[in-house]
């Protein structure tokens, strides 16, 4: 590097497609003087308009419109829309119903991360170049995941009808309750996979980061409803003593349009943002119970390693916590199954009015805001994705990994960035991409 | 096999859309990686290369520029093209006919006024290039897939029921939910394909397959409005998963 100022050195380092759908997304990196100007991750998320799509139609729809968003996410974004509409109307569902959702919630939980993990981020760390690669040299752990995720898409066909974008859950409450053999399957399903999932916790704690993490984290998470860990809330809390009721989304995370990226960028009080499993699990690691519980203790997560790459491992520990957790809930259902009901619709008194449901999506927080009119239909709506949240960490997150490399045309640089913007699990297609150094 | 000793080419790509299709295609991987060639799948893997492929299934619908160029690159190097899913046949709920607006329209109300983001109306991928199976579903129905794969790899077009949703619900033997719970049921419009999943688990059809063939709007949306449903609320439901505008400005109710 010149110390002539006349002579300055500038790069430019471009991840092409690094994206939820794969080519609609780019990194871009301005680095002068070995110093980094600026970093650019265009998420293209937003382009589809899901705000506008939904005017107009009848707030029945909205849960099967919305979960559209997203297929591997669909469970949250149907109740997420569910919730808000169900403040709206001022209705709670009742206790089986809610034990219902937590399942089918769970199971989404298992399908996400437990893909995430071994068909996406599990080749950066083993060596595989492609699927037939990973399918052929790594069996195991190929089997695993097909055995994970087959559990996660049972209990979702089992409880939503498949495997996304469920056709039993709607405002209310669920259609059609679940034959009591199905369930009960569901928990011999579960306990066979149990010690996979342990197994997943065990690899991804070998795998060390390949970047020292330099700046904390600032970390946001729905406080569970009920006091034990979980993903329904109505109050958000942050690591630095943040804390509000989600109906006032709009004002803390203060999310702004940049000119280079569909995905708007949020911050609180002024700092970038890490949602999703290892907030969670910074946050409300105490009310963790069982196996869960010890995994994390033993964690490097638990001596205060916040590297973004752990956020793979945390995964691993929902997995065990959804898994454990679901065979406790599948136990109640089971037991009074004959005081489950199906959602009456003529009970359902609609109201006009606005309101904000939130919860916790395998990626992060999840906010969905809508009005209704005297009849029913949504006359405005709004959403934020927990993607949209990290997009600014993500960027932090780079430039601090940038920096820490003398040579920006190394290939450990390029494996890193991409291993790094696939902890975060930016929504699903996030996957694997080429990184090209070019230089101006 | 082909001729050569080598096993058929397939390429999996996603447009715009919610990464449904990629996911189905993903987690049946094992099913079918004996008999193809991954050579492109984005979504999945790191080393793709377009080029000679014998089938290319396409999800999601075009949203963007740069949804044309991925599409035509495609069409260019594959011999099959498989639309999959509603968003590739029909543009799904990103072309619902109810509140119509402008791409700049939207961009604006979401970026601001001053926002460079450029978006183009949600079209099925036939509106672009020529499209040679058309598997529409939301998601796809993974049975239907490897129904489609398996009938390509002999080389031949797969048969895709085109039928309403009914026909596959009287075969389960549900009670009508339409008739018997005067539920806003779709399923006399709508493809089949789904084995009738919302009415086995007595809830409404709502068109996700999108239209079948000559579908009976009319009849629908009388039916619906004999059974007290107000008739901006059907329109707006008939129009939200993929019918095409065009389809409904035909319904009596409209002319």
């Amino acid at each position: 590097m010149s110390d002539d100022k006349d002579e300055v050195k500038k790069h430019t380092i471009e991840i092409p497609e690094i994206t939820r759908v794969e080519g609609h997304s780019a990194v871009q990196i301005e680095i002068a003087n070995g110093k980094v100007q600026n970093v650019m991750l265009d998420v293209f998320e937003g382009t589809r308009f899901f705000e506008k799509i939904v005017l107009g139609h009848n707030y029945e729809e909205i849960p099967h419109i919305t979960s559209r968003v997203c297929a591997i996410c669909s469970t949250g974004h149907v109740l997420a829309a569910a919730f808000a509409i169900e403040k709206i109307f001022g209705i709670e569902c009742d206790e089986l119903t809610t034990i219902f959702r937590r399942v089918m919630h769970l199971g989404m939980f298992i399908e996400s991360h437990s893909t995430h993990i071994y068909a996406l981020a599990l080749p950066d760390f083993v060596g595989a170049t492609d699927l037939l690669d990973f399918a052929s040299r790594f069996k195991d752990e190929f089997s695993n995941w097909t055995q994970l995720r087959n559990l996660g898409t049972q209990i979702q066909s089992v409880i939503g009808g498949r495997p996304f974008h469920p056709v039993n859950l709607h405002v209310g409450g669920l259609s059609s309750i679940p034959g009591k053999d199905k369930l009960a399957s569901l928990i011999t399903q579960l306990e066979a996979a149990r010690p996979l999932a342990l197994d997943t916790c065990q690899l991804l704690m070998r795998f060390k980061p390949p970047i020292e993490r330099t700046s904390e984290p600032v970390f946001m998470a729905l406080i569970p409803v009920d006091g034990k860990y979980g993903y329904f809330g109505n109050k958000i809390l942050s690591s630095h003593g943040f804390m509000a009721d989600v109906s006032e989304y709009k004002q803390y995370l203060n999310e702004k349009a940049v000119w280079y990226s569909h995905a708007k960028r949020s911050s609180i009080e002024g700092a970038s943002l890490f949602v999703g499993a290892m907030a969670r699990l910074y946050l409300f690691n105490d009310i963790l119970k069982g196996e869960a519980s010890n995994i994390y203790t033993s964690s490097p997560l638990a001596k205060g390693d916040h590297n973004s790459i752990w956020n793979n491992l945390a995964q691993s520990i929902e997995i065990v916590q959804a898994i454990d957790e679901c065979i406790e809930l599948l136990r109640v259902l089971l037991e009074r199954y004959q005081d489950a009901k199906a959602v009456n619709k003529s009970n359902l008194k609609m109201k006009p009015g606005a309101a904000v449901g939130a919860v916790e999506c395998p990626r992060g927080t999840l906010y969905h805001f809508y009005e209704l009119n005297n009849e029913g239909q949504i006359v405005a709506a709004d959403m934020v994705t927990p993607s949209a949240q990290n997009t600014a960490r993500i960027e932090m997150d780079i430039k601090e990994t940038v920096e820490q490399f003398a040579d920006y045309e190394s290939a450990d640089l390029q494996k890193s960035l991409e291993t790094l913007v696939r902890a975060y699990d930016p929504c699903n297609t996030c996957a694997t991409h080429m990184v090209s150094v070019s230089y101006t | 096999m082909k001729s050569d000793g080598t096993l058929p080419k397939i390429a999996v790509h996603g447009l715009t859309g919610c990464a449904g299709e990629l996911l189905v295609i993903l987690e049946n991987l094992g099913t079918v990686l004996p008999y193809v060639q991954v050579a492109s799948f984005p979504f999945a893997q790191s080393k793709n290369d377009i080029k000679d492929v014998d089938i290319a299934f396409v999800e999601g619908s075009v949203s963007q520029e740069h949804d044309i160029e991925v599409l035509n690159k495609i069409r260019s190097h594959s011999k099959w093209l498989v639309a999959v899913g509603n968003c590739a046949v029909h543009g799904c709920v990103q072309s619902s006919t109810c509140a119509k607006f402008t791409p700049q329209e939207m961009v604006e109300s979401v970026y601001g006024k001053d926002s460079a983001i450029k978006a183009l109306e949600a079209k099925p991928l036939s509106s672009y290039v020529e499209v040679d199976v058309s598997l529409s579903g939301c998601p796809i129905d993974k049975n239907q897939f490897l129904a489609v794969l398996a009938s390509l790899l002999k080389d031949h077009l797969p048969y895709i029921i085109e039928r309403p949703v009914c026909l596959e619900c009287k075969m389960r033997e549900n009670g009508c939910v339409l008739i018997e719970k005067n539920l806003p049921c779709l399923g006399p419009v709508t493809a089949a394909g789904c084995g009738a999943l919302c009415p086995s688990f007595d809830a409404a059809c709502y068109g996700c397959f999108g239209p079948c063939k000559d579908p009976q709007l009319d009849a629908m949306t009388l039916i619906l409005q004999e059974k007290g449903y107000n008739l901006s609320d059907v329109l707006v439901r008939l129009g939200t998963f993929g019918i095409p505008e065009a389809v409904l400005s035909n319904l009596d109710v409209r002319r």
